[in-house]
């Protein structure tokens, strides 16, 4: 539970590349100082989305008796069907259907950047006790690299063209995949383990 | 161990010419020449992948928290996933005259090409030989060979004709969620027995 390994995990989960692509087909049509504006604005609510989860954390559980077990259980579950929809596109999905006009908050902000599946890690982090400061550090770390990919977003793709942002997004959806899968063994391992306590 | 003795078993454990008929079945409708050109292109991804891992897999296993097991159980889900839409899509020909999306990276070349299997492998050797170097001349010779297989494979076609494809499909299907089964268990095996020394 270190400051950078945390900070690599939520920045995979915000899946930034990603993003990339849905970014630059939102805001196609809008002059530079306007998308640069936009990035800020609709990062900020991000950021204000994921403070508010991290605050509100640990009451939210205590309130609906929501065990560590759980939250591993369901962040894993939920990361693992976003990263299946990244990995194998559907025509349904939003990806392939984003709204036409302006972002505002919604595609952009929620659920592309501040998605259910980093709302419910943040969700699980934020009630790890001791680590509470480390863990608001990774997020600010995280959520800052997020901003600097989206900025450069138009660089990055004249760099690496479409095929480059299709692969990088493939990949990191099969590292999201892995991690999906380790946070729901971790679920089980935590529920196995409060079991064993819980017999004695 | 020599460079040929790594080539070889890299060789036998991404099991070119047994995944070959379900790499097939997966992009039968493109005509050969494309076909080709995919699997050029997707081995060659997966030799990246196989590389990638091969230099900082085990800086991203520690990063990330994950242990090998997961790598397994998450491979095999995917096989899986892909199996069901192979057995349960016979009829999803191209409705609108618009070909889909041939396949890219996910399945090819991860996790059939560069599996679980592959990448434990590689990890396995880079902490046991302290010369990555070896294995990275070993995976190349590896791929060399598998390439050839790939490439070659598009002939299986011609053989069996469409009706012949459509029939492997479903067949392979089966065999692809025997193998993602298999990769499961063998990943539980592992998780089990780390949840019973708790």
């Amino acid at each position: 539970m270190n400051l950078i390994n945390l900070s690599i995990i939520l920045f995979f989960i915000m899946d930034s590349f990603g993003n990339i692509s849905s970014y630059l087909t939102l805001t196609k049509d809008l002059a530079p100082a306007r998308q640069r504006y936009i990035i800020f604005r609709e990062m900020l609510i991000a950021l204000a989305v994921m403070l508010l989860l991290f605050f509100i954390g640990s009451y939210l559980c205590s309130f609906l008796t929501l065990s560590q077990a759980s939250l591993k259980l369901s962040a894993g579950l939920i990361l693992f069907l976003h990263s299946i929809k990244i990995l194998f596109p559907e025509p349904t999905n939003l990806r392939s259907n984003l709204p036409r006009g302006e972002p505002f908050i919604f595609p952009l902000a929620v659920p592309l950047i501040a998605s259910p599946a980093l709302m419910a890690s943040i969700l699980l982090f934020s009630n790890i006790r001791p680590y509470r400061s480390i863990i608001l550090g990774a997020i600010l770390c995280a959520w800052l690299a997020s901003v600097l990919i989206l900025y450069f977003s138009r660089t990055i793709y004249k760099l690496i063209g479409s095929n480059g942002l299709r692969a990088s997004e493939r990949l990191l959806g099969m590292v999201l995949v892995i991690i999906a899968v380790q946070f729901f063994l971790d679920g089980i391992l935590t529920f196995w383990t409060n079991y064993q306590l819980a017999k004695l | 161990m020599s460079i040929f003795t790594l080539a070889l078993t890299f060789f036998i454990v991404t099991n070119p010419v047994g995944n070959s008929p379900a790499i097939i079945s997966l992009i039968k409708n493109y005509p050969i020449k494309d076909q080709q050109r995919i699997l050029f292109r997707e081995s060659i991804f997966s030799l990246l992948i196989a590389l990638f891992f091969l230099f900082l897999g085990e800086t991203l296993e520690t990063r990330l928290a994950i242990q090998d097991y997961a790598l397994g159980i998450s491979g095999g889900i995917l096989l899986i996933v892909i199996a069901l839409k192979m057995i349960f899509s016979v009829f999803d020909e191209p409705v609108d005259g618009k070909p889909k999306e041939e396949p890219f990276i996910v399945p090819i070349a991860s996790p059939l090409i560069s599996g679980a299997g592959l990448l434990t492998m590689i990890m396995l050797y880079s902490k046991q030989e302290n010369n990555n170097l070896n294995i990275f001349f070993a995976l190349l010779l590896a791929w060399i060979g598998i390439t050839a297989v790939l490439v070659s494979a598009p002939y299986l076609q011609v053989i069996l004709g469409k009706r012949g494809m459509a029939a492997l499909e479903q067949f392979m299907g089966m065999v692809l969620t025997l193998i993602g089964v298999e990769m499961i268990l063998k990943g539980s095996a592992l998780f089990l027995n780390i949840l019973m020394q708790n």
